[in-house]
């Protein structure tokens, strides 16, 4: 099984049967798999803020970054590999937040608002998700099967 | 379950490595407001492992200089003093901060990378919070988790209860730890800095960078490097099993003016400036 890590900022896609795309420590970013059933094709995208207007140059060079850059691009490359839009199995890790009562810091719900906002004008569902709370998150995607699996506090779950 | 008193803990401190005499003085050349270029050179030169270093980076692909550099003179004029800081800075953290510490489900270097990631976002605070002091930032960004490489043993017995208490009562990792262990680690890693003599600053941001409101006048230093915390946590830089689960004060924010947008512009610089550092620190 060959491992392929994304980092914070990037995305990923494959379609090489025993991959096992991967990113680590999700904590107010999100991480977004996608998988085509059919294709046996998937991506991963760990984006970190929702809005690339903060900062249009960075965006040109890292759309993975942001929500409203990040999430489009995926989507393009997962096509390129020849999936299909309604087929695309569609699950969200992260968004996490601090323990902050009166939500000065709440970037993670942002986070998360920005992708359903995205998906609810494309008519994009998701099929799980584990969002929110105040942990940190490992998320794998397994290009074969499609399981995506969660690791968080030393313990994995199936997502 | 016994984990031992603070006392107890802090005489564990004296079996842990000493701070490298390097680091000592350069913290101290560096906090003298009348330092200068040539002292910082002068502490670096004796340290061979600093010196190789240094010049391995500088020579490094990442600079693409046209010729090699091959004195400490020589770097310290093309990368400059804060630099040349950094980096003596990180080489010798590294070796503290890069084992995997258990206690609290950290892989190996994931509090290197997370105390790296807080030591530039302090530095980058420094501009919109109007600070000079860049080289004490960066080194109190460095050593703010450093009590975590002491309790880490104890906490790892501990531990369950630790993560437990966060979970059911939604409380903060340091205040669980308070609760179970009756210390936490920024005292810990504060009691530490000053066994190595750090200068009060940092021990200071050390003690309350979870706590910015408790010294008696608002500290600006803490308050950088609360936020730069803030912003490593949120944005994932090398989390633990502690996650997000410590609280960020809002009060700080309006101290300095800054809004979540400049959180944000620094959080994306910060991650700029990480990937130059891994950079800096892969094989070559």
């Amino acid at each position: 099984m060959t491992s392929k890590v994304v980092d914070i900022a990037d995305l990923a896609v494959s379609a090489e049967p025993d991959t096992v795309l991967v990113t680590y420590s999700l904590g107010s970013c999100i991480g977004l798999t996608l998988w085509d059933p059919v294709t046996h094709a998937g991506g991963l995208l760990h984006y970190m803020l929702p809005e690339s207007q903060l900062c249009p140059d960075k965006a040109r060079n890292n759309p993975g970054m942001f929500c409203d850059t990040g999430v489009p691009k995926l989507f393009r490359a997962m096509y390129e590999l020849g999936a299909v839009k309604n087929r695309l199995v569609v699950k969200v890790a992260g968004g996490s937040q601090l323990l902050d009562d009166n939500g000065t810091f709440n970037i993670g719900k942002r986070n998360y608002l920005a992708l359903r906002k995205i998906f609810w004008k494309n008519g994009v569902m998701i099929d799980a998700e584990s969002v929110g709370g105040s942990v940190s998150r490992t998320m794998r995607l397994n290009i074969t099967t499609g399981e995506v699996v969660i690791r968080s506090r030393s313990q994995e779950v199936p997502l | 379950m016994t984990t031992g008193t603070l006392d107890q803990i802090v005489a564990r401190v004296g079996a842990m490595p000493p701070l490298p005499d390097t680091v000592f003085r350069l913290v101290n050349v560096v906090s003298d407001p009348e330092s200068s270029l040539q002292q910082v050179v002068e502490v670096i030169r004796y340290d061979q492992v600093l010196t190789t270093e240094v010049l391995r980076v500088c020579n490094s692909a990442y600079f693409g200089l046209p010729r090699t550099v091959e004195s400490i003179d020589g770097a310290v004029r093309l990368l400059g003093t804060v630099k040349i800081f950094q980096l003596a800075m990180s080489v010798h953290a590294r070796a503290m901060l890069a084992s995997p510490l258990e206690g609290y489900g950290l892989p190996a270097g994931a509090l290197w990378i997370h105390s790296a990631g807080v030591a530039v976002g302090a530095q980058l605070l420094a501009r919109p919070m109007q600070l000079t002091q860049l080289g004490l930032l960066f080194t109190a960004g460095l050593l703010h988790d450093v009590g975590k490489t002491v309790l880490s043993e104890f906490v790892s017995e501990a531990y369950t209860e630790v993560v437990r208490r966060v979970v059911e009562d939604h409380t903060s990792f340091c205040e669980a730890e308070q609760e179970i262990l009756g210390f936490t680690h920024p005292e810990v890693g504060a009691r530490l800095a000053e066994s190595w003599n750090l200068p009060e600053s940092i021990v200071n941001c050390i003690r309350y960078h979870h706590a910015p409101d408790e010294p008696a006048v608002p500290d600006p230093l803490v308050d950088a490097v609360h936020l730069a915390d803030t912003i490593s946590l949120l944005l994932g830089i090398g989390l633990g099993d502690d996650g997000l689960a410590y609280r960020a004060d809002p009060a700080v924010m309006e101290r300095h003016g800054l809004s979540e947008t400049d959180l944000q512009t620094i959080g994306v610089d910060v991650i700029g400036e990480l990937r130059a550092v891994q950079e800096l620190f892969a094989k070559q």
